[in-house]
């Protein structure tokens, strides 16, 4: 009898979990929101915003999507990977030094008022002022009159505003730059470019706590209410009556979920209670690519990641053969399928296949070829041991210790992973010269210009103020970056930027791991969800299903 | 009685500086420039840098920081600020009414069901159900609440909504109310369901071997009123102290139940807060956690002398 007894408890247990479950069972299901037309919102995933909504200062992916909701930028990407005039009729340019630019009319902001070339210039000078600490302030570094209002740390700013800055008329104003870019079109698309109204400016001349928390913008969706941050899940947006360009067919409102994991917002895409995620988790992406079939869809993203070598910091690394061995040592197409699932591709350029330049197979290094490498160590005379630094926040330790594996086995040599607790602790040390050894980088455009890899993170000015980390420093380079600057085109530019980029590849101050890309998903109940270069959805495109 | 609440609420007063001063002093301690880390891979302005060091004081020596800390909330009510500049009052109360919807949504779980099962067993102490009921605690135990959070999600969230198209239980967010809570809730409460049905076992089972309870069944008192009269009130002194220590435990330990449902509860905030060093967020939440066990504690030592009527406060 003791089977029976035992298969009553079984039972027995059974109905108490059930007894738990019925309690859910009497409150309203939530239904099907498809069932009723357009005003149920299209619900899109996010993670927490980083700061209060003000386009100055938003330098992070989250923050930026849901302002580009909200804002129209003057410039846009289309899927050829070419600059197209959005809120501008036309930027154009002489010298690449002047820049005139054209607003379309029309506009206006969502508290009425029209969109005028002042609400540009206020926003710059504003994002440019080092007195007003916004993170996105050294996209502006180029313009002149940019050094008077960053004179540095503890000095006192005297003006207000930048010299290049000029209205000329409501429609139109002019940017000076202090020297030729070629690239500075391709700039005006970026978060940080948005106009300010007037009403986001309080008495003391700073930007509101309130607008930063009720941003009014002047494109296609305006939010319904502020956003608490830290205490609202969702935020919530209509369209824009007034927006004078291309409205969503059939819907007008959004909404943005927030999640803290990617992880549960996946399975919050398959019961549909979120109908668009962009950034699938690696754990999700084999089943992903089952449950939701052509509703899961892969692109390149513009991001990089790197293994950095400490130039200036230690003589060890200066033979460009050593540097080549450990290159060719990884195996990066194991690491971007096994490691990350799929979610990055093996990088063979410097440049991201992404953005226009891209040339596939243009970094030789990048092939792995451990008898090679091995070869070329011992030739450089490569010490027998290496240390590989990487910050542990971000999810970073298993390709690091897959491509020490690789040195290891593939160079014969002593290998030490060491985890830093952030990314600044590795600049600080590096700093300091306390840490001497290899370091993983990343990179994530910043403008989805070629320029935008090199430039920034190995020209020679870039050692003070930009992220040239490795401290690497040629001649040579800074000289085709500076020539791409100045040419007479965009396509001009772009072949000297390439130029430019063949000389990374024979001096490899990184080493080039991986490309991201960029795991998006889609309930049942929207359609055309097309993701652009900055990793922002085309709201206008996207349909119900 | 009322003097001896307000004697112990007296002595709370230094406990908590004592846990300001202290929690304020570890958080500084951490390595690293919290300012810095913001710009995340990029180097940051230097000049920006100083700019919000000066606004936050993070210059400033220990003691002048805490000064500035515990002198804004004593005569301004003014808990500070996030790096992003959200008060940290306006922060909290969000999510302390989270993270106390889903502390007492488990602690209610916990009492009935342990209870519930700590009595069954130990009525049927040796015998099949006895063992069965152990059994599964020891699997409730064994199994993290990272599993069991992600499981119960997928089954009872994902899948139940698949097959009926009803969403019983919501999978992410606190929209939905009371049902919001109730599968975290029982995430969050399952490895204390398992200590308590144990613990309610073994305090009954002494208990109903005790002599005033063959005294009591000799007497001809009816099973019902020996159990629950004599038996299960005398043993559920260490049951009720436990619960009284667990509520902290649930409100300042949900950090994985609170990422795996989006609940939006102080234990993530305080992740972040230590994570990011906001001082003002680590110091406010551990200080409200700190009074919540000290009010927990004394509740309990109250409840002991309404179960024992022996214990006497005065």
């Amino acid at each position: 009898m003791r089977v029976t007894r035992g298969a009553r408890i079984v039972a027995g247990t059974a109905l108490l979990a059930l007894a738990v479950a019925a309690c859910g069972g009497g409150a309203s299901p939530s239904g099907d929101p498809a069932a009723d037309g357009g005003d149920t919102p299209v619900r899109m995933e996010l993670g927490e915003p980083q700061n209060l909504l003000v386009p100055s200062n938003t330098t992070e992916s989250e923050g930026s999507e849901l302002l580009a909701a909200v804002f129209e930028p003057l410039v846009n990407y289309d899927e050829n990977k070419q600059v197209v005039e959005a809120a501008a009729e036309s930027i154009t340019t002489e010298d690449n030094i002047t820049w005139t630019i054209k607003l379309k009319s029309g506009y206006t902001w969502h508290n009425g008022e029209p969109l005028v070339a002042q609400n540009y210039v206020d926003a710059w000078n504003y994002a440019a002022n080092q007195d007003n600490a916004q993170g996105a302030g050294y996209f502006f570094g180029r313009v002149k009159g940019y050094d008077a209002l960053n004179p540095g740390e503890g000095k006192e700013v005297t003006t207000k505003e930048m010299e290049g800055l000029k209205v000329v008329d409501d429609s139109t104003f002019t940017v000076e730059l202090a020297a030729p870019f070629s690239q500075f079109r391709t700039m005006l698309g970026y978060t940080a470019f948005y106009p300010l109204p007037k009403a986001a400016f309080g008495a003391d001349g700073k930007v509101t706590n309130e607008y930063g928390e009720k941003p009014i913008g002047q494109g296609l969706f305006k939010l319904d209410k502020p956003y608490k941050k830290g205490t609202d899940q969702t935020v919530d947006l209509s369209v824009y009556d007034k927006y004078p360009a291309k409205k969503p067919n059939g819907w007008t409102k959004l909404q943005f979920k927030l999640y803290n994991s990617s992880e549960t917002a996946y399975n919050d895409l398959q019961a549909n209670n979120v109908d668009i995620h962009d950034s699938l988790p690696a754990s999700a992406i084999s089943s992903a690519k089952t449950a939701l079939g052509d509703r899961y869809q892969d692109q390149p993203d513009a991001g990089i990641g790197y293994i950095g070598f400490p130039l200036q910091y230690n003589d060890e690394y200066k033979d460009v053969r050593m540097r080549e061995a450990i290159s060719m040592a990884i195996d990066r197409k194991t690491i971007a399928e096994t490691v990350f699932s799929g979610t990055r591709a093996p990088a063979d350029d410097f440049i991201n296949p992404a953005i226009d330049g891209y040339r596939q197979g243009a970094c030789a290094a990048c092939t792995y070829d451990p008898g090679k490498a091995k070869e070329q160590y011992a030739a450089a005379n490569g010490p027998a041991k290496l240390e590989l630094g990487y910050n542990a926040d971000g999810g970073h330790k298993e390709w690091i210790e897959a491509v020490a594996n690789n040195l290891r086995a593939n160079l014969g040599v002593e290998v030490t992973v060491r985890p830093f607790e952030k990314f600044a602790n590795i600049l600080d040390d590096l700093d300091a010269k306390k840490y001497k050894g290899m370091f993983r980088m990343g990179w994530a455009v910043d403008y989805p210009s070629a320029e935008n890899y090199l430039s920034p993170i190995f020209s020679t000015g870039a050692i003070k103020t930009g992220s040239n980390y490795a401290g690497y420093s040629s001649k040579e380079f800074d000289e085709l970056v500076a020539k791409g600057d100045q040419a007479e085109s965009p396509e001009e530019g772009l072949k000297f930027y390439q130029q430019a980029d063949d000389v990374l590849i024979k001096d490899l101050p990184y080493v080039p791991v991986y490309f991201y890309r960029n795991n998006s998903g889609y309930s049942t109940q929207v359609k055309n969800v097309r993701i652009n270069l900055l990793n922002q959805v085309e709201w206008a495109d996207v349909e119900k299903a | 009685m009322g003097r001896y609440i307000i004697r112990r609420l007296i002595q709370a007063i230094p406990v908590l500086l004592g846990a300001t001063l202290f929690i304020f002093a570890i958080v500084f301690a951490l390595p690293g420039d919290p300012i810095e880390a913001l710009a995340g891979e990029k180097r940051q302005d230097p000049a920006i840098t100083a700019i919000i060091r000066e606004q936050y004081h993070l210059n400033d020596p220990l003691l002048v920081q805490y000064w500035y800390y515990i002198s804004g909330i004593l005569f301004h009510g003014d808990f500070g600020k996030t790096f992003a500049g959200v008060p940290v009052t306006q922060l909290m109360a969000g999510k302390f009414q989270v993270t106390l919807n889903l502390a007492f949504t488990a602690l209610v779980m916990e009492a009935i069901i342990g209870l519930l099962l700590g009595l069954w067993a130990a009525l049927r102490r040796g015998r099949a159900t006895d063992t069965a009921i152990l059994a599964s605690t020891l699997l409730l135990i064994s199994v993290p609440t990272l599993v069991t959070g992600f499981v119960l999600q997928l089954w009872l969230g994902v899948w139940l909504k698949q097959v009926t198209g009803i969403e019983f239980f919501p999978i992410a967010g606190v929209g939905q109310g009371l049902q919001s809570y109730l599968l975290p809730g029982f995430v969050l409460a399952g490895t204390s369901i398992a200590y308590l049905t144990r613990l309610t076992r073994t305090s009954l089972v002494e208990t109903l071997r005790s002599d005033y309870i063959r005294t009591a069944t000799a007497k001809g008192l009816s099973r019902r009123r020996v159990v629950g009269r004599h038996g299960l009130r005398n043993a559920l002194i260490p049951m009720v102290t436990y619960l009284g220590a667990d509520l902290g435990v649930l409100m300042g330990g949900a950090i994985i139940t609170e990422t795996i449902f989006n609940l939006p509860g102080i234990g993530l905030q305080l992740y972040q807060g230590v994570y990011l060093r906001e001082q003002p967020i680590v110091v406010g939440i551990v200080t409200i956690l700190v009074l919540v066990y000290i009010v927990a504690n004394l509740i309990v030592d109250m409840l002991y002398a309404v179960l024992d009527p022996r214990i006497r406060y005065e």
